[in-house]
């Protein structure tokens, strides 16, 4: 199947096209993160690209960010990804959770209902963040709940949702009811078959499932703007008021570092989920 | 052989989870809907459709064209990258570059917006990289203006939205079986017409799915107009940004948000029923 | 969330405990305010981070009582928010551009501070004490005017007239339709082109002209910043030294210059800060802190870091500060200064707005 994808060799034409688009695409997701990166060693406070010197000043600053009480904003940054983190793995948990079954009882339910339901999950992606966040707000602020954690969590997990079931899907397409018949004869109970011969053939699509949940909730912006509220905010809402007021290296610094910590927050779930490693 | 191996109330009950997790979001649906039928700005009262009316302007026609042009010609550019980086990505032996590959497609998506938006000043912006060495080599006289228009939108939604597009199709790719490929190659098909004729319409129900995700999503996009486009290119998730404040039109965004929905749904639906035609044309 | 507020609560009150010791003259109700919190929502941009510095670490170490800030927002995506929650506001204090206060009082979401707890009003400028018919008290002065390009001007630019000189072309920016400077910049189009400023109409047939010479809206005065340093802007304006004052203090590497000298004039406008009605934190704490932003050195030290024009009339200044252009304090007002009937703004604003918005993207 590999070979015939994308030859090795011979491929001719082929090879050449599909390689240079790849490139493109990789060049296209990898430029101004690279060229951010490079910029954050920078030794000098101007910026100006490619810098003069490099040093690690600004990966200090970001350190001391971290570890000591922060003069400039009473806005812990530590304080504010935790929140993310917590966030992040709620919403993971439950939108994958909710997901798997959805996604087997379409792809083994009536092929009509399954066109109508995945539209109706494609839902979230289309309404635009900005008037959603503003919706739910005045929905929060008219039910007068304390949620606290869960005024973040709730329109994150719909937020999600899409994502997670497109993939979860696209991995239940290629499992045919065969397989879970063969369990079944061989006198496995239906849910049995399931949790044993469909859940492990999903893997790779929960495990896509389960890191889109993660990144889109550990950096989405928009939505949580209007629901932050001065005692739980998250880490993208503190980096945006950063941001605003200076792109200095130490703020490059520390989206660098923000990429590394979902970087890690990627391999660890792939690590806990997937053993060897299956998404990748 | 069918499909169906479920029952109807044991597909209920697999779904009842997953719909009470949309269940806030269908609820803050029904209240957009209502607010844009309302009769205030501010606030829910009273009914009128005043709020869609007030929308019928030449401005807002020409936002909404734009929108669905800058959506559409995304979600091609991102198809095309899309497709060839799965099959890099399944076809690639050393898991070390899986990881790196699958971590790179993956970054625009972490990034946070703004600091993208540095970085591609830094490379494309008037006195960026690329216009400084284009201008050194003599190619150039007056740099090209890659950014704050809507080549800069088109760059930012294809990077923002390709991962979204990637990984179902690697789902896909890996549930593609050998035979059907090694049967068509020793039958002599070219590469070319392997992917023509075998993969491609064994994608197709993952393409479209991952064309109709890219195109909701860059269809409804905000902050990439705000920060590539400069504040020129005024795409309609823009203009309803701008409603919300400072304008305080809030049932004039929460109708420009229903017109923007009906919109992308509109294309979703129809592309979902031409795919089901030509899939059941080809089958006979 | 719990540990850092102790942790950061005992800091505080030793902190608290020795500053006030130190001075215990400026605030009679030093130290007494110990364990109180405040909430404050300012802006995200430079000038919101400076009160962070100069005025909520400095009040906290004074009196005891500990400053909580949302960084989060400009003035009108304050004011969305806090509409959206109605009654429910979760701040005590909120800094925000005079034309937010003026729509908020109308809400009826503001409480009428307490003039006689706020003994440094006193020195403030009587035109800029209160406003939005009682709600606002009067902060410090915005101004705004053009910026350039140091390399590119060897002189200031004297009149707006020069953002349509065709050399400029590509090399242009101008205020996003969504801030108060565009209704500035419409306004000094009026008036560049022989009107009163409120001849909008002709206004906007001649902004229509820079349709295609602008390089961008300054929704990001970090992204300005950078694209004047690295040379691909000229001009731009009506827009705000405040974001700047790091960069105008070294335009050999940043290549920027503003000026207020214009012929058509500048733009100044009183910043309030508000207190909700339903607010969450103690009257007293929440009206030594609005006091403390009115303190003679408080202003002064503001004044300089964000190049604001200080209200209070014994504002302590530095040399500097003193001799800087970019700072204009209340008597410096002169006829060149366009100072907006609030009122008249409240009209016509949300018209304008979409108006800039159709005609220049």
């Amino acid at each position: 199947m590999r070979v015939a994808l994308l030859p090795t060799e011979h491929g001719g034409s082929y090879r050449f096209v599909m390689l240079a688009l790849a490139v493109v695409g990789i060049l296209v997701s990898a430029l101004p993160v690279l060229v951010v990166t490079i910029m954050s060693f920078s030794a000098t406070d101007t910026s100006g690209f490619p810098p003069s010197s490099y040093s690690l000043r600004w990966y200090g600053d970001v350190l001391q960010l971290f570890t000591s009480d922060d003069p400039s904003s009473a806005q812990s940054v530590v304080d504010s990804t935790i929140t993310s983190l917590v966030v992040a793995t709620i919403v993971m948990v439950i939108s994958t959770g909710v997901c798997i079954p959805l996604a087997y009882a379409l792809a083994r339910g009536q092929r009509k209902v399954r066109a109508g339901m995945e539209l109706l999950f494609t839902l979230p992606l289309v309404f635009p963040l900005v008037m959603l966040g503003i919706a739910f707000l005045l929905i929060a602020e008219s039910l007068a709940l304390e949620l606290g954690i869960w005024r973040i969590a709730i329109p994150h997990v719909a937020l999600v949702l899409p994502f997670v079931l497109r993939n979860c899907l696209s991995a239940m397409n290629g499992i045919s009811v065969e397989l879970e018949e063969a369990a079944i004869s061989l006198g496995a109970s239906p849910m049995r078959a399931i949790w044993d011969v469909v859940i492990p053939l999903m893997k790779a699509g929960i495990l896509a499932g389960l890191i889109f949940a993660l990144i889109i909730s550990f950096n989405e912006f928009t939505i949580t703007f209007f629901m932050y509220t001065i005692d739980v905010n998250t880490l993208p809402i503190w980096m945006y008021s950063r941001t605003v007021s200076s792109l200095d290296p130490s703020t490059l610094a520390l989206s660098v570092f923000i990429i590394a910590a979902d970087v890690l927050l990627i391999v660890l779930v792939d690590k806990l989920i997937a053993g060897k490693g299956n998404l990748f | 052989m069918s499909t169906t191996t479920l029952k109807t109330w044991q597909a209920y009950a697999f779904a009842a989870p997953a719909f009470i997790a949309l269940l806030p979001f269908l609820v803050a649906c029904v209240f957009i809907l209502r607010f844009s039928l309302s009769g205030e700005s501010t606030a829910i009262e009273g009914f009128s459709i005043r709020a869609y009316q007030d929308l019928m302007t030449p401005f807002f026609g020409r936002s909404v064209w734009l929108t669905l042009r800058l959506a559409l010609i995304a979600t091609i550019a991102v198809m095309f990258m899309a497709v060839p980086l799965a099959f890099l990505l399944t076809s690639l032996t050393s898991p070390l570059t899986r990881r790196l590959l699958t971590v790179t497609i993956l970054l625009p998506m972490i990034l946070n917006l703004l600091v993208q938006a540095y970085g591609w000043t830094l490379l494309l912006g008037p006195s960026g990289a690329l216009n400084k060495v284009l201008q050194s080599l003599g190619l150039i006289e007056r740099p090209l203006f890659l950014l704050f228009n809507e080549t800069g939108v088109l760059l930012g939604l294809i990077q923002t939205s390709l991962p979204l597009a990637v990984f179902p199709i690697v789902s896909a790719v890996r549930g593609i079986s050998r035979e059907h490929l090694e049967a068509a190659s020793s039958l002599g098909a070219n590469n070319w017409r392997v992917l023509k004729d075998v993969t491609l319409p064994l994608l197709r129900p993952a393409l479209v799915g991952a064309g109709s995700i890219v195109f909701a999503f860059n269809a409804s996009a905000f902050a990439i107009p705000l920060l590539l486009g400069g504040r020129r290119v005024q795409m309609l998730g823009v203009a309803i940004r701008d409603m919300i404040s400072p304008l305080f039109n809030w049932s004039g965004a929460a109708a420009a948000g229903m017109i923007l929905i009906l919109m992308t749904l509109l294309v979703l639906v129809t592309s979902a029923w031409l795919v089901r035609v030509t899939t059941e044309k080809t089958k006979g | 969330m719990k540990y850092t507020l102790t942790r950061r609560g005992l800091l505080k009150t030793g902190a608290g405990a020795a500053a006030a010791l130190a001075a215990p003259s400026i605030l009679n109700a030093s130290g007494s305010l110990s364990g109180k919190e405040i909430r404050l929502l300012t802006w995200s941009d430079n000038t919101g981070l400076a009160i962070l510095e100069n005025i909520a670490k400095p009040f906290e170490e004074m009196t005891g009582a500990r400053v909580i800030a949302d960084r989060t927002g400009s003035t009108s995506e304050m004011v969305a928010k806090l509409r959206a929650s109605g009654g429910r506001a979760q701040y005590d204090v909120i800094t925000l551009a005079g034309v937010g206060a003026v729509e908020l009082a109308g809400d009826g979401l503001l409480a009428k501070p307490d003039l006689n707890q706020l003994p440094n009003l006193a020195k403030v400028d009587p035109r800029f004490r209160t406003g939005a018919d009682g709600h606002g008290i009067g902060y410090l002065l915005w101004t705004g005017g053009l910026i350039y390009n140091t390399k590119t001007f060897k002189e200031p630019p004297k009149s707006y007239a020069e953002m349509w000189d065709a050399s400029y072309n590509g090399r242009l920016f101008l205020p996003p339709a969504t801030w108060t400077d565009a209704l500035d910049t419409i306004y000094a189009t009026g008036k560049m082109i022989g009107g009163d400023g409120t001849n909008s109409e002709e206004a906007f047939a001649k902004l229509a002209e820079l349709r295609s010479n602008i390089l961008t809206f300054g929704e990001n005065p970090a992204q300005l910043s950078e694209l004047f340093r690295s040379d691909a802007l000229d001009i731009g304006g009506v827009y705000a030294p405040a974001f700047f004052a790091k960069e105008l203090a070294n335009s050999e590497q940043s290549n920027m210059g503003a000026t207020y000298d214009v012929e058509e004039g500048f733009f100044a406008d009183l910043m309030y800060t508000i207190m909700p009605k339903e607010k969450p934190g103690a009257d007293d704490a929440v009206h030594a802190f609005i006091n403390y932003t009115l303190d003679a050195k408080v202003q002064g030290v503001m004044a300089e870091a964000v190049l604001n024009g200080p209200i209070n009339q014994e504002a302590v200044m530095s040399e500097a500060a003193k001799a800087s252009p970019f700072i204009v304090k209340p008597e410096q007002l002169s006829d060149k200064a366009v100072v907006h009937d609030k009122t008249f703004i409240a009209d016509v604003r949300e018209q304008w707005i979409s108006k800039y918005q159709q005609t220049l993207s």
